[in-house]
């Protein structure tokens, strides 16, 4: 089930591939800085913000 | 046991299980579903006759498999309830044409072979989880050759050969060929300790229970050698270090090493097994006649059913979370329950009946109250702006809002005493219908408000979650961790409760940077409300990028309450991203968000006129 | 109680040094009174002690306060202390608000006593912005089945079901299989003492 997905450190900018379940949220820590500010970049942006 | 039996204010369900679980402290409604043992319970006198008769013979579970037992039989003679069971998947078939010899021999006439399950309900205040364990099965370790050769056994195993009781009367023989052993090899940290495969934790007992072991060796059979092979000792309760010294007199040899590999001789099934010996630094190998695995303990593999009923996290390891690691060590997150033995981690047995009796005393404060208080953090629901949208209901962590159904009109309604006041769902409704007392939108806008009056920009606006970032912060401050002045905490009981709003309201009234802080997923105090603050971080995320704002801006962390090195260096990092944040685009994104709450609000009054009207 | 002119007081503690000795505790209690709402302040050495709590009693009878901010250490550790001592005045104890000038300023600004007091002012106004809008709660109080549920028969559910029924509470032991006595009942002797299992 989990697939790779792209990442972004929103503290210190690192981007990286990761491990990703879609629907299980799962804390994530930025393999460089360290920082939870971790976000993930949508392929295409599929409805972004669903509400 | 037989207390248990006796008592007249125990009532024992015993071959049931817990099928539903609702309601919430003082009230709990209790679904037990009672499996049919095909014998009277109440009416089996224990006599034995049944057993005698009935041809079906297969491996005795109680015995770990070393002996037999018939289809109808007691578990084992000191059993509680003293009844016999008849295992219907063993019996031959519960026509009487086909067998039934066993109701013949019943003089009582106990077997019901038609007997079906009962589902019993029962209402409780208090609920204790004392559910236990599993033990580690050590199949998958080839290298130690379980399962392969037969005089490779586990620890449980070793109880049985070694009891009175068991299989063999007590007398300890190998399998292979039913002689007492000369050379008897343990092997520890089997499934415990190790990133690879087993666990990674320490499973308590298993030390002392191997230094037990060999002590009962050698009253048994003092000539009897035994090696154990460690990683190290762990021998830190009352009395334990003077047990590992006895076991050392008596001539046990501690060997420093986990042997890679054990190997059977096919002619004298002995075992050899090869080990580094981490003292010498030698690779050594030792030959012995047998070899116990002193195998850890797990989790119930099917634990996570009662999780879901009882809204009870656990630890990475698979145990459950305690509310508070050191001042409600017993005390699950869900109030009114509270956790007893192996079901919190590994344990002896002595820890598990102090942890037992702490249990009862705190499960007892609540019965003895006869009432409880239910702090006056709760939701509440003005239905005349419910639009039956149930998001409430799904994101609550404890299932305390029943969902609505627009088609019957019926709202969602909030359980007072199952509600713990993360509001989430407040965050979450769209039509902002929740109130959470104490921590209203007001309330947290006002402090929003007076922080950001003056001076806005040198300011960090931070939301901390009252029991991990919060007390991280306090942490830091205990330290004297120095940190940049830039940061104005606001303090809710969960990060779940940061609406999308009071970040967009703090970016409209001038802040450079936001932060949103909570407790780590592991430690959430609300189950599992710290993943909707997640997503609705990321929801945000998503949101300021369309709107052209820099999604840098809202900033996220877990904090623990112990991580107060970790607060500062956040804050000392968060400082310097303000630090980058100009007053233009700080007024750049003042004027997109005034044009987005204009239109929000002309969206906002038509959606409540059409309610209203509705 | 909504129509009721709001009247606060602000209670500035300096802790001895640990926050005057970083914060112009004198600046924040001028500064306090220039809020709105606010019609009473007092500073004190050490609010959570008991002249400092009867300081607070006093202030909420001499001026009716109908909301109190107590600008001390962390309601972590003194919330319930000074939630109690509003509460002995008569006031509500949801009413009363702590501002956080310990943990979160003193101690973690040491060097810096100018933008320390600037952060203890905007702290202490945060809190009474918010005290303005607290609501008086009452806690709900709901009756108790009095009978408790022990899932599993092993030595933990055993000791626990006995020693609540030996409290005198009704018991439901619920057991898998079809015995009790779990693990332990598999067990031949038990360590440190080597005693029987059963």
């Amino acid at each position: 089930m989990p697939e790779k997905a792209k990442f972004k450190c929103l503290r210190c900018g690192y981007l990286y591939e990761d491990k990703y379940t879609p629907g299980v949220p799962q804390e994530r820590a930025c393999p460089k800085c360290g920082s939870n500010s971790v976000r993930r970049l949508e392929e295409k942006s599929t409805s972004p913000g669903n509400r | 046991m037989m207390d248990v039996g006796r008592h007249p204010r125990i009532k024992l369900f015993a071959y049931s299980e817990v099928e539903h679980i609702s309601g919430f402290i003082g009230n709990f409604n209790v679904k037990i579903r009672k499996k049919a043992r095909y014998v009277i319970e109440d009416e089996c006198t224990a006599c034995g006759d049944c057993t005698k008769d009935c041809p079906v013979v297969v491996p005795d579970e109680y015995q770990q498999g070393f002996s037999s037992r018939k289809a109808i039989y007691i578990p084992f003679p000191q059993a509680v309830p003293s009844a016999y069971i008849l295992n219907m998947e063993e019996c031959l078939g519960n026509n009487p044409i086909a067998c039934g010899k066993c109701l013949e021999a019943c003089e009582k006439k106990c077997i019901d072979y038609d007997m079906k399950d009962e589902i019993i309900e029962v209402e409780v205040g208090t609920i204790i989880v004392a559910t236990g364990l599993d033990v580690y099965d050590p199949t998958e370790l080839d290298e130690f050759g379980y399962r392969s050769y037969e005089n490779v056994i586990t620890s449980m195993e070793f109880e049985r050969l070694i009891c009175a009781g068991g299989p063999t009367a007590g007398h300890f023989v190998r399998p292979t060929d039913r002689k007492v052993p000369r050379t008897v090899a343990f092997i520890q940290c089997v499934g415990s300790r190790s990133g690879k495969r087993g666990n990674r934790y320490c499973s308590n007992i298993c030390c002392m229970n191997t230094i037990k072991d060999t002590l009962l060796l050698y009253d048994h059979y003092p000539e009897t050698k035994c090696k154990v092979f460690y990683i190290d000792i762990r021998a830190f309760g009352k009395g334990f270090e003077q047990m590992f010294m006895r076991s050392k007199e008596v001539g046990v040899e501690y060997i420093r090493g986990i042997p890679g590999e054990v190997v059977e001789d096919p002619v004298t099934r002995n075992l050899i097994l090869t080990v580094e010996n981490t003292t010498t630094g030698r690779v050594e190998q030792h030959e012995v006649e047998m070899v116990v695995l002193s195998v850890g303990m797990e989790q119930r593999s099917d634990f996570d059913r009662l999780q879901k009923m009882l809204t009870l996290s656990t630890t990475g390891d698979g145990f459950v979370l305690e509310s508070h690691p050191k001042l409600k060590p017993v005390d699950s997150p869900t109030r009114g329950v509270f956790y007893a033995g192996c079901v919190e981690s590994p344990k002896g047995i002595t820890e598990s009946v102090v942890q037992s009796s702490a249990a009862a005393a705190r499960a007892s404060i609540i019965l003895n109250a006869g009432r409880v208080k239910i702090e006056a953090l709760t939701a509440r629901l003005d239905t005349s702006l419910c639009n039956y949208c149930g998001m409430c209901a799904r994101v609550c962590p404890y299932h305390a809002i029943t969902p609505p159904d627009r088609k019957l009109g019926i709202y969602p309604e909030i359980i007072e005493a199952a509600c713990a006041g993360c509001g989430t769902c407040a965050a979450e409704c769209p039509n902002d219908a929740i109130t959470m007392r104490h921590f209203t939108d007001a309330q947290i806008m006002a402090q929003i408000d007076a922080i950001l009056e003056e001076k806005p920009l040198e300011k960090i606006v931070a939301f901390a979650c009252n029991w991990c970032s919060y007390a991280g912060g306090d942490n830091a401050g205990t330290s004297r961790l120095q940190y940049p002045p830039s940061i104005r905490l606001i303090r809710t009981m969960c990060s779940g409760r940061v609406d999308e709003k009071f970040v967009l309201y703090a970016f409209q009234k001038g802040a450079p940077l936001v932060l949103v802080s909570g407790c780590h997923f592991a430690d959430c105090h609300y189950i599992n409300a710290v993943t909707w603050t997640q997503r609705r971080v990321e929801r945000l995320w998503n949101k300021l990028e369309r709107l052209g704002i820099r999604p840098e801006r809202l900033q996220l962390e877990w904090i623990s309450a112990a991580e107060g090195q970790k607060f500062a260096k956040v804050m000392r990092e968060l400082e310097e991203l303000r630090k980058k944040v100009t007053p233009e685009e700080v007024q750049q994104t003042r004027e997109i968000l005034r044009r987005e709450a204009e239109k929000e609000r002309a969206r906002k009054a038509k959606r409540v006129e059409a309610l209203r009207s509705a | 109680m909504k129509e009721e002119k709001l009247r606060i007081g602000v209670f500035v503690c300096d802790c001895g040094l640990n926050i005057a000795g970083t914060v112009d505790c004198e600046a924040v209690a001028e500064f306090a009174r220039t809020l709105p709402d606010v019609v009473a302040v007092v500073r004190n050495k050490y609010t959570c002690a008991d002249p400092g709590q009867n300081e607070i009693k006093k202030a909420i009878q001499e001026h009716r306060l109908n909301r109190v901010v107590v600008a001390s250490c962390t309601p972590k550790i003194h919330e319930p202390t000074f939630r109690q001592c509003v509460a002995d005045a008569g006031l509500n104890p949801y009413l009363m608000e702590m501002a956080n000038l310990r943990e979160h300023c003193s101690w973690v600004h040491q060097g810096d006593r100018k933008a320390a007091t600037e952060k203890a002012m905007d702290l202490v106004k945060s809190a009474v912005n918010r005290a303005r809008l607290l609501e008086a709660q009452h806690e709900a109080e709901v009756p108790v089945t009095r009978a408790a549920l022990v899932i599993g028969g092993g030595v933990a559910g055993i000791q626990a079901a006995l020693d609540l029924a030996d409290a005198g509470h009704q018991v439901y032991l619920v057991e898998r299989e079809p015995s009790i006595g779990g693990i332990m009942a598999a067990l031949d002797k038990i360590y440190a003492t080597m005693d029987c299992s059963i």
